[in-house]
C-alpha cells in the first residue's frame, strides 16, 4: 500500500558537465517546467538548481489558494488550465496534491468593488470559467460566519462566488512534481547554488555553481522573489519589480466553520480553512522591498483586527503561527514570461507577486514548450517584458496600485 | 482531593473557593487554581482526546507545550486550561472526542496507526480520482480540535498599551529580577514581563538549592519585593511575550486579572536593549506511551504540589536525566508522596546531595536507567525501567510516572531575535549562533543550575544592558562576569535520545500524534532536515508549536541518521532545529485586534445631512453622503437640480495651497498642462499624471496672488498629494511652501438654475453672469461675514457655484443657503445624484471610467497636456510615446438601443469575431431622465470608436450569447453646447 | 522584522510611519525627451539587489521630509553607508 521508495531523491545526482537545459531555482514553477519538458518534449538531461532545498521559498510559504477568476482576457485562460490541471496531475504523478474544490467567495465592499466584480464575472463567464455574483444574504448564507452589519467599516454588498477554485496542498505539489521528474531523469540539484551565467557573443553558454560551469543552451530563471535580483546581478538585466514580504498566518485547527476561500480587499484580508482546520490567513504587506522572510508586528494585529470585524466569531479563536514569504510585485501585477532577449537561450519567468502558486503548472507547461521550441507560445506573448517600455500594462487591476513611488 | 494547605510556597488561596461547571457537574477549585489544576484536583485525568489517533491525553506541563489540556471553555474552543486562570462558575467542556474524553467512540483509530503512516495522505485517496472529493469532506469533519458557533461573540474587554523603556527583561525569575535591579541601578527604566502571575521563576516552588544558605522561594520573594517597589521597574504579571523583532520590537499580551479593566492587553515596545531571562522547562522523554495520562514532567508533579498543594498521584516512578528531577523526587517524597524508583540516564555528574537524599529515605536509585515503556490504556498501571544499554530491566506499578530527560532551554523568545538556533556540545542545548546589537540572556537559559549562577549571570546581563544604553558600568559587568566564571559550572543535563527500537508508540509531537517511527519514515523518504520532516510529518505544527518536540526532532534525525553513533553522543551531527514563529504562545485574534477603533473622517456639515436623512458610504478616510431618498433611485434629487437646485457637501475634495519664489515651477512638474497661462480671476482645469503617463488625479488650480496658488484634488488623491509633489521636485532645490487645507476647509456646491437666485439671497455681492461668468472665481462674504471662495464650475453640467468655505463656518452657511433655498425648491443632494447628472456631461471619475493603465491621451483628455512647457511634466515623455500607438483602450460614449435596459457598471464589450473577444469595459451606465435614454461611458479598443459603432454589451448575468446592442454617440450627451452650466 | 528609520530631522521613528519611494536613480534625466528604454531603465527597472541598497524615503505621517539612507534589505536595518550599521 505504502511505497517505501523515496519522494525526494536522498543525496543529489552527480553533477553533470552539461545539460540541455538548465533551470535555476528550485520552487514550483521550475520543478513544473522540468516535468513537462520531460513529459512531453523528451528532454530529460535537465538539471534544476537550487540553492537551498526544494520548496523552500513562495512553493512552501504560500496559502495554498487556486482560482481563475483575473480580470483580462489575457490572463484568464492561463489560470484556468491550471486550475483544470490539478486532478490531472495528482492522476500523472501518482500523488495526492489534495486539490480541495471549495470554492472561492470575494467579498465586494462598496459598488465600486461590485462593479470591479462585474467585469471579472462577465470576462470569466465569456471565456468559460464560472463565476456568480451574490448579494449579501446569498453570501451570508454560504459564510454564516460573516458580519452583515451595517455598521462596520467596509459592509457587506456581495460577494464574486467562483465555484471552481478551492486550495490545494502545495507541498504536495513541490514533491509531487520533482518525485515526477527525477523519475524521469531530470536531475534535481538541492543545496546548489547558481553562482553566475556564463554568455558568449549574446549567447547562454553555461551556468557557474561552487562545483564548476556547467554547459548548456538554455537556462530559465525562475526562482520566485529572488529571479530579479538574480537577473541584475547575473546579466545586468533590470526587471520592473519590487521584491515584498508578503505573511500569513494561522489558527488553532477547528471543527469546520469555513467552506469557502474568503477574501476582501478592502480588508486586505483572505481566509481559508485548511484541511487541518487551521484557519489560514494572509495579504497584507509591507511596502518596502526587503528579503528577510520575516513577520512583523503590525501584520499580524491587522489580520487580527480585519478579521475580527469580519467574522466576529474569529475573536475567540487564536492564532498559532505566522510565517513570512516574498512576492515580487510588477507595476501591473501580472507576470513576466520572456526569453531569448536580450540574451538568446536565457529565458525569465517571475513577476507573479501573491499568484505564484495558482498559476505554476499551466506556466511549467508553457514554459517547458518555449525552452523546447524556443519560440515563445501565443498564449504567453502578453506578458513580455517589453510591455513596460511600450507603455502597455496588463490592466489586471482596475484601481491604481500603490506600493511603487510611482503612484 | 485533599490539599496540602501549609506549604509556603502554596499559591492558591484554600479559604476562597472558585466554583465552576464540568460537563454538567459542579466543582470546585481555588482562588489561584488553573482550570487544569482544579479539575486534576477534582480527580479528572483525561483532559482530551488526540487529534488523529484520538488517544487519551492528560496533565502534562504546566506551561502550554502542548494541546493535552485543551478544552472548551464558555463556548471558547482550545483554551489551554494549564496556563489558564479558573475564573467563577467557568463551564468547561471536552473536545475532539464522540461522548467524552474519557470514554471516546473513537478510541479505536489508535489501533489504525500502521495505516497511516508520515505523510499517507499524500499516496493514498486520490485513486480512483472519484474517491479524493469524498475523503476531503471526511477529512474535514475528522480534522480541527474544538468548535466555534458562527454566531459565537467574545465578550471580553481588550485594549493595547505603548509603553516606553530603556531595557525590556523577559522572564521574572531570579536572573531576570536581578537584571531589572542591576539595570535600574545605573538609571534605566525597565520593564519586565512575566507570564505567571507572580514572580520568582524557578525560586518560587523550590526549598532548597545546593549549598544556599536561604531557601529559594524566600530569595524569589525578597528578589520580587526589591522589584516591585523600584519606581524605575514597571512589573507586568501575566504577561508572555508573544512576539521579538528586528530593533528590539516586542509584543506581548497581558492577561487581566479579577480587578483590571480589561481581560487582554495588547502590549508593544520598542526598548533599547532586551534581556532574556526565560529559563528552561524539561526535555520529554521518549518511550512506549510517553504521553498516557499519568506521565507528567517532573516539574509539573512538583508544581502541583508546592504550587498548588495537589500530590500528583498515589505512588510514583521518576525517570529523569536532571539533578532537578532528582530534586523533584526527593522533595515530593518528603511531602508525601510514594516514591518507589529513580532512573537516571547519566551515570554520573549527579549532584551527591541529591543521591544521599534518595539514599536516605530509602529510594532505589538507578542510574543509567530510563523509562522505556508504561502500561494502561487510560491512565498508568505499571513502568519498565530499563538500562540504557538495554542488558536489564524492571517493571514497577505505579499510577504516576515523572519522566523528563532532561532540559531544555526556553530559548523560543532569543530565537526571535537573534535568528537561527545551532547545537551547542558543551549544554546539548540549540542555541544562537550570533547576538544583534541590544539583546542579551541571562540565566538557566545558558544551562546554568546554581541558584548563585543564575543570580550573578542577571546583573552581568543587566549591566551589559545599561552599558549598551550609554550608563557606565562596563567594569561592573566584568568583575561580575570575573565572579561568575570563577564559579563551579553546572552539571550539564542528559542528552539521552531514546531506547532502539520502531518508536511506534514513541511520541515525538503530541498535537499531531508524530512519533518516531513517523520521523524515521520521513527521513527515509528523502526528508532530511527537521524543516522538512515538520511540512511531512506536521510535527511541531499544532498548538504547541514544537514547545514538545522542538528539542527532540532534530536529536530524533541525528540518531536517524547515524544508527552506529553512540545515542549520547551524537554531538556535531545534529541538524538545526525548525524556525521558531511567532506568536509563541497562542493569542487570541480580539487580543490582537485590541480597541478596533475605526478611522473615519466626517465632513463640518456631516450631522446637517444626517438629519435630512443622507444615507453615507465610505469614500476612502470620508464618509460621504451618498442619497437622500429612500433608495437608489435617485431620480428626484437628479431632476431637482435640472430645473430647480441642489446642494452638494462636496467638502472631501482635495484643497492646497502653495506658494512661494518656485510655486508655479512646482505645479508646472506635476500638472501635464501650462499653469503659467492661469489669467487672474480664472478658474483652469487640470489634470496630474504618473511617469507612465496614465492620469492618477484631475482639479483645478488657480492664482490667488504673485507666486501664489490654490488647486484642488479628488478626494482619494488628497493625502498623497503633499509627498507626490515634494517626491517629484526632490532634486531641484526649488523654494515653495505646500500647506494641504482639505481639512480645515468645507465646500458646498451650488448647483442648477436656481442657483443664482438662492446665493444673492445670501450675499451682497454681484454674483450676475456679467460680474462672475463661467470658469472664474471670487471671493466675497456670506451674510454674517462668512468668508466664501466662490468658484463658478460645470461638473454637474448646470449653473453652479462652488463654495469654499472655512470648516467652522459650513453649518452656518448650510443652514443659511438651506433657509434661502427654500422658496425655489432647494434640497441637497448625495454623489449618487451628482454620478449620473456628471455622466450625462460625459466628466469623467477617475478611477470609474479610467483603469490603472489609462493614460490621459485615452481619456481624451490631450488638451490638458502641454508638450512645449519650460519644464517637462511628469509623464510627457510616456505621452509622446504612447500617442504613436493605435492599440489603446479609448473612452468613449455609448446610448443602448433598447432605452429601458440598463446593463450594470462594469460590464464588458465583446465580439466574438476578433481574436480578443473582449474588447471594451464599460465605466458607468445609466437611465437617464434629461435624456430619455440610457448613457454611458466606455474604454474600448481604437477599432470601436468611430461614432455610430454598434457593440455588445455582455453584463455576465446570463449565458455568454445573451447581449445588449449598444451605438457609440458622441459626448456630451447632455447640453452638448454647455449653455447651461453659463447661464 | 520591523523597520526603524533615522529621520533627519525627527530622529528613531517607527518604520510605519513612513513610505518608501524607491531605488535612488538620481534625478529624471535632463535633455527633452527620453528614448522608451532610457524611460523604462528610470522608470521601472530595479536592481532589487539583496544587500545594502540607496533609497528614498517620506516621513509621511511627521515632518514630511523625502530623504535618501541606505537600508540592507538583507536584513531590513537601515546602516550608515554601505558597510556601517547605523
Amino acid at each position: 500500500m505504502f511505497g517505501a521508495k523515496h519522494i525526494l531523491p536522498k543525496g543529489n545526482p552527480p553533477l553533470e558537465s552539461a545539460y540541455d537545459a538548465v533551470l535555476i531555482g528550485g520552487g514550483l514553477h521550475n520543478l513544473a517546467t522540468a516535468w513537462f519538458l520531460a513529459k512531453e518534449h523528451n528532454m530529460n538531461r535537465v538539471a534544476v538548481l537550487e540553492k537551498n532545498y526544494i520548496g523552500y521559498g513562495g512553493a512552501g510559504r504560500n496559502t495554498a489558494i487556486v482560482r481563475a477568476n483575473q480580470r483580462t482576457q489575457k490572463n484568464i485562460p492561463l489560470y484556468k488550465e491550471a486550475l483544470d490541471l490539478w486532478p490531472v496531475l495528482t492522476r500523472e504523478l501518482d500523488f495526492n496534491l489534495m486539490f480541495y474544490n471549495c470554492g472561492n467567495l470575494n467579498l465586494l465592499h462598496s459598488e465600486a468593488a461590485v462593479k470591479a466584480a462585474r467585469t471579472n464575472i462577465a470576462t470569466a463567464k465569456f471565456l468559460g470559467v464560472e463565476s456568480h455574483l451574490l448579494d449579501a444574504a446569498e453570501t451570508a448564507k454560504r459564510v454564516p460566519a460573516l458580519n452583515l452589519s451595517q455598521k462596520i467599516t467596509h459592509p457587506i454588498h456581495g460577494a464574486m462566488y467562483h465555484p471552481p477554485g478551492g486550495i490545494v496542498r502545495h507541498d504536495a505539489v513541490v514533491w509531487g512534481l520533482a518525485k515526477g521528474a527525477a523519475e524521469k531523469g531530470v536531475h534535481i540539484h538541492q543545496q546548489t547554488e547558481a553562482l553566475g551565467i556564463a554568455t558568449k557573443n549574446g549567447r547562454v553558454t553555461g551556468v557557474k555553481t561552487p562545483a564548476g560551469t556547467i554547459y548548456t543552451p538554455r537556462v530559465l530563471v525562475s526562482a520566485g522573489g529572488y529571479t530579479a535580483g538574480l537577473l541584475y546581478h547575473m546579466l545586468k538585466i533590470k526587471m520592473p519589480i519590487s521584491v515584498l514580504t508578503i505573511q500569513a498566518m494561522v489558527t488553532q485547527p477547528l471543527k469546520p466553520l469555513l467552506d469557502h476561500v474568503v477574501s476582501s480587499g478592502a480588508y486586505h484580508v483572505y481566509a481559508n480553512q485548511t484541511l487541518k482546520g487551521e484557519i489560514a490567513t494572509g495579504a497584507h504587506m509591507d511596502p518596502w522591498p526587503n528579503y528577510t522572510t520575516q513577520t512583523t508586528a503590525g501584520y499580524i494585529k491587522h489580520q487580527a483586527e480585519a478579521l475580527v470585524e469580519l467574522m466576529p466569531c474569529l475573536a475567540g479563536v487564536k492564532f498559532m503561527r505566522s510565517w513570512a514569504g516574498l512576492a515580487d510585485m510588477t507595476p501591473d501585477m501580472a507576470p513576466i514570461m520572456d526569453g531569448n532577449d536580450p540574451v538568446e537561450g536565457v529565458y525569465m519567468n517571475c513577476g507573479w507577486g501573491y499568484f505564484g502558486f495558482k498559476s505554476c503548472s499551466a506556466t511549467g507547461r508553457y514554459m517547458a514548450r518555449f525552452l523546447a521550441t524556443g519560440k515563445c507560445p501565443d498564449r504567453l506573448k502578453p506578458f513580455a517584458l517589453a510591455r513596460f517600455k511600450n507603455h502597455r500594462l496588463m490592466g489586471e487591476t482596475a484601481a491604481l496600485v500603490n506600493y511603487t513611488p510611482d503612484n | 482531593m485533599k490539599r496540602l494547605t501549609s506549604l509556603p510556597t502554596l499559591r492558591v488561596d484554600v479559604g476562597r473557593p472558585v466554583p465552576f461547571v464540568y460537563k454538567n457537574q459542579t466543582g470546585r477549585g481555588f482562588k489561584g487554581d488553573t482550570i487544569a489544576t482544579a479539575l486534576y484536583a477534582a480527580g479528572v485525568r483525561i483532559f482530551s482526546r488526540s487529534l488523529k489517533y484520538h488517544r487519551p491525553r492528560g496533565l502534562f506541563s504546566l506551561d502550554g507545550e502542548s494541546s493535552n489540556t485543551m478544552m472548551t471553555v464558555n463556548g471558547v474552543p482550545n483554551v489551554r486550561t494549564e496556563t489558564t486562570l479558573l475564573a467563577e462558575g467557568a463551564m468547561i467542556r471536552d473536545q475532539n472526542a464522540i461522548f467524552t474524553a474519557r470514554n471516546d467512540l473513537l478510541g479505536f483509530m489508535d489501533r489504525l496507526d500502521r495505516f497511516m503512516p508520515a505523510g499517507f495522505y499524500y499516496e493514498t485517496m486520490h485513486k480512483p480520482a472519484s474517491l479524493w472529493p469524498v475523503a476531503a469532506k471526511m477529512v474535514r469533519k475528522a480534522a480541527g480540535l474544538g468548535r466555534i458557533a458562527p454566531d459565537f461573540r467574545f465578550s471580553g474587554a481588550c485594549d493595547e498599551m505603548y509603553p516606553a523603556a530603556d531595557l525590556c527583561v523577559i522572564g521574572g525569575g531570579p536572573a531576570g529580577m536581578e537584571a531589572a535591579l542591576a539595570a535600574a541601578d545605573q538609571g534605566l527604566r525597565v520593564i519586565l514581563l512575566e507570564a505567571r502571575p507572580w514572580l520568582g521563576g524557578s525560586f518560587d516552588y523550590r526549598e532548597r538549592g545546593s549549598g544556599e544558605d536561604a531557601p529559594l522561594y524566600r530569595q524569589a520573594a525578597d528578589l520580587a519585593s526589591r522589584v516591585s517597589t523600584r519606581a524605575a521597574i514597571r512589573v507586568f504579571t501575566r504577561t508572555a511575550m508573544v512576539g521579538g523583532y528586528s530593533d528590539n520590537l516586542v509584543t506581548a499580551v497581558t492577561e487581566g486579572g479579577p480587578d483590571d479593566p480589561f481581560d487582554y492587553r495588547y502590549l508593544e515596545m520598542r526598548p533599547r536593549a532586551v534581556v532574556v531571562a526565560t529559563g528552561s522547562r524539561e526535555r520529554p522523554l521518549i518511550f512506549e506511551n510517553n504521553e498516557r495520562p499519568g506521565v507528567m514532567l517532573p516539574d509539573c508533579a512538583l508544581r502541583l504540589a508546592r504550587t498548588y498543594g495537589i500530590l500528583a498521584g498515589r505512588e510514583a516512578v521518576f525517570s529523569v536525566g536532571h539533578d532537578l528531577g532528582l530534586e523533584a523526587a526527593l522533595d515530593l517524597s518528603e511531602l508525601g508522596l510514594p516514591v518507589r524508583a529513580v532512573a537516571d540516564v547519566r551515570t554520573k555528574g549527579h549532584d551527591p546531595a541529591l543521591v544521599r537524599g534518595l539514599a536516605d529515605r530509602r529510594i532505589p536509585f538507578y542510574p543509567g536507567w530510563a523509562a522505556a515503556a508504561v502500561e494502561g490504556k487510560k491512565g498508568v498501571k505499571s513502568v519498565r525501567l530499563a538500562s540504557c544499554d538495554g542488558g536489564q530491566y524492571r517493571i514497577l506499578t505505579c499510577d504516576l510516572l515523572a519522566a523528563a530527560a532532561g532540559h531544555t532551554p526556553a530559548v523560543e523568545p532569543l530565537s526571535l531575535f537573534c535568528g537561527p538556533l545551532a547545537y551547542d556540545g558543551q549544554t546539548g542545548y540549540f542555541l544562537p549562533r550570533t547576538y544583534p546589537a541590544g539583546v542579551f540572556a541571562a540565566g538557566r537559559i545558558y544551562g546554568l543550575e546554581a541558584p548563585q549562577n543564575i543570580r550573578i549571570s542577571g546583573r552581568v546581563a543587566g549591566l551589559d544592558a545599561a552599558a549598551f544604553c550609554g550608563a557606565d558600568c562596563r567594569g561592573a559587568a566584568d568583575a561580575h562576569r570575573n565572579e561568575l566564571a570563577a564559579l563551579p559550572m553546572g552539571r550539564p543535563a542528559s542528552k539521552w535520545v531514546a531506547f532502539p527500537g520502531p518508536w511506534r508508540k514513541h511520541f515525538v509531537d503530541f498535537d499531531e500524534d508524530v512519533t518516531g517511527k513517523h520521523i524515521r519514515q520521513a527521513v527515509g523518504r528523502g526528508f532530511g532536515v527537521p524543516e522538512l520532516i515538520k511540512r511531512f510529518t506536521a510535527a511541531g505544527t499544532g498548538p504547541g508549536q514544537g514547545g514538545i518536540s522542538g528539542h527532540n526532532l532534530p536529536l530524533l534525525v541525528a540518531a536517524i541518521k547515524n544508527p552506529s553513533r553512540d545515542r549520547t553522543d551524537i554531538h556535531g551531527t545534529v541538524p538545526a532545529p525548525t524556525t521558531v514563529r511567532p506568536p509563541l504562545r497562542p493569542v487570541f485574534l480580539a487580543a490582537y485586534a485590541g480597541s478596533g477603533r475605526e478611522m473615519v473622517k466626517r465632513t463640518p456639515v456631516h450631522d446637517a445631512q444626517a438629519w435630512e436623512g443622507a444615507v453615507f458610504r465610505r469614500v476612502g478616510v470620508w464618509h460621504r453622503a451618498r442619497y437622500f431618498s429612500a433608495d437608489l433611485d435617485v431620480s428626484e434629487e437628479v431632476d431637482n437640480v435640472r430645473t430647480n437646485v441642489g446642494m452638494l457637501d462636496a467638502s472631501t475634495l482635495g484643497c492646497f495651497r502653495i506658494f512661494g519664489p518656485d510655486a508655479l515651477s512646482a505645479l508646472q512638474r506635476v500638472y501635464a498642462g501650462d499653469m503659467s497661462k492661469i489669467k487672474d480671476g480664472r478658474v483652469k482645469y487640470a489634470a496630474m499624471c504618473n511617469h507612465d503617463g496614465c492620469v492618477i488625479d484631475d482639479g483645478v488650480v488657480i492664482r490667488i496672488g504673485e507666486n501664489d496658488y490654490m488647486f484642488t484634488t479628488s478626494t482619494g488623491r488628497a493625502g498623497e498629494t503633499v509627498e507626490w509633489i515634494r517626491y517629484h521636485t526632490r532634486f531641484d532645490n526649488w523654494d515653495f511652501h505646500l500647506v494641504n487645507q482639505t481639512d480645515g476647509t468645507g465646500v458646498i456646491n451650488l448647483a442648477g438654475p436656481r442657483a443664482r437666485d438662492v446665493l444673492e439671497r445670501v450675499t451682497d455681492a454681484d454674483v450676475s453672469n456679467q460680474a462672475f461668468s463661467f470658469g472664474c472665481w471670487k471671493d466675497f462674504s456670506l451674510s454674517g461675514g462668512i468668508p466664501v471662495r466662490c468658484l463658478r464650475l460645470g461638473f454637474v453640467g448646470e449653473l453652479s457655484f462652488e463654495l469654499n468655505i472655512p470648516a467652522s463656518y459650513m453649518q452656518a452657511a448650510w443652514d443659511m443657503l438651506r433657509k434661502a433655498g427654500s422658496g425655489f425648491g432647494l434640497r441637497p443632494f448625495g454623489v449618487e445624484a451628482q454620478n449620473i447628472l456628471r455622466l450625462e456631461k460625459g466628466h469623467v471619475i477617475l478611477g470609474q471610467e479610467s483603469e490603472q493603465r489609462t493614460n490621459l491621451l485615452d481619456l481624451n483628455m490631450g488638451f490638458l497636456f502641454s508638450r512645449d512647457k519650460d519644464i517637462r511634466p511628469v509623464g510627457a515623455d510616456a505621452l509622446l510615446q504612447a500617442e504613436k500607438d493605435a492599440g489603446r483602450l479609448t473612452l468613449v460614449g455609448i446610448r443602448m438601443t433598447d432605452s429601458s435596459c440598463v446593463p450594470p457598471d462594469g460590464s464588458i464589450l465583446v465580439d466574438d469575431q476578433v481574436v480578443d473577444p473582449v474588447i471594451g469595459y464599460v465605466g458607468t451606465i445609466r437611465k437617464s431622465r434629461a435624456l430619455d435614454a440610457v448613457v454611458g461611458m466606455a474604454l474600448v479598443e481604437r477599432a470601436w470608436t468611430a461614432e455610430g459603432t454598434r457593440l455588445a454589451v455582455y453584463d455576465g448575468g446570463g449565458e455568454p450569447s445573451e447581449r445588449h446592442d449598444a451605438t457609440v454617440v458622441r459626448m456630451p450627451f447632455y447640453d452638448p453646447e454647455g449653455i447651461r452650466m453659463r447661464m | 522584522m520591523s523597520l526603524l528609520i533615522h529621520c533627519p530631522i525627527c530622529g528613531r521613528r517607527n518604520g510605519y510611519e513612513f513610505r518608501y519611494g524607491g531605488e535612488d536613480k538620481g534625478a529624471y534625466p535632463a535633455g527633452r525627451s527620453l528614448t522608451p528604454e532610457a524611460w523604462y531603465e528610470y522608470v521601472h527597472a530595479n536592481t532589487c539587489s539583496a544587500g545594502v541598497v540607496a533609497e528614498w524615503w517620506c516621513h509621511r505621517h511627521g515632518c514630511g521630509l523625502w530623504f535618501t539612507i541606505f537600508r540592507d534589505t538583507r536584513t531590513n536595518r537601515q546602516v550608515l553607508e554601505h558597510g556601517g550599521r547605523s
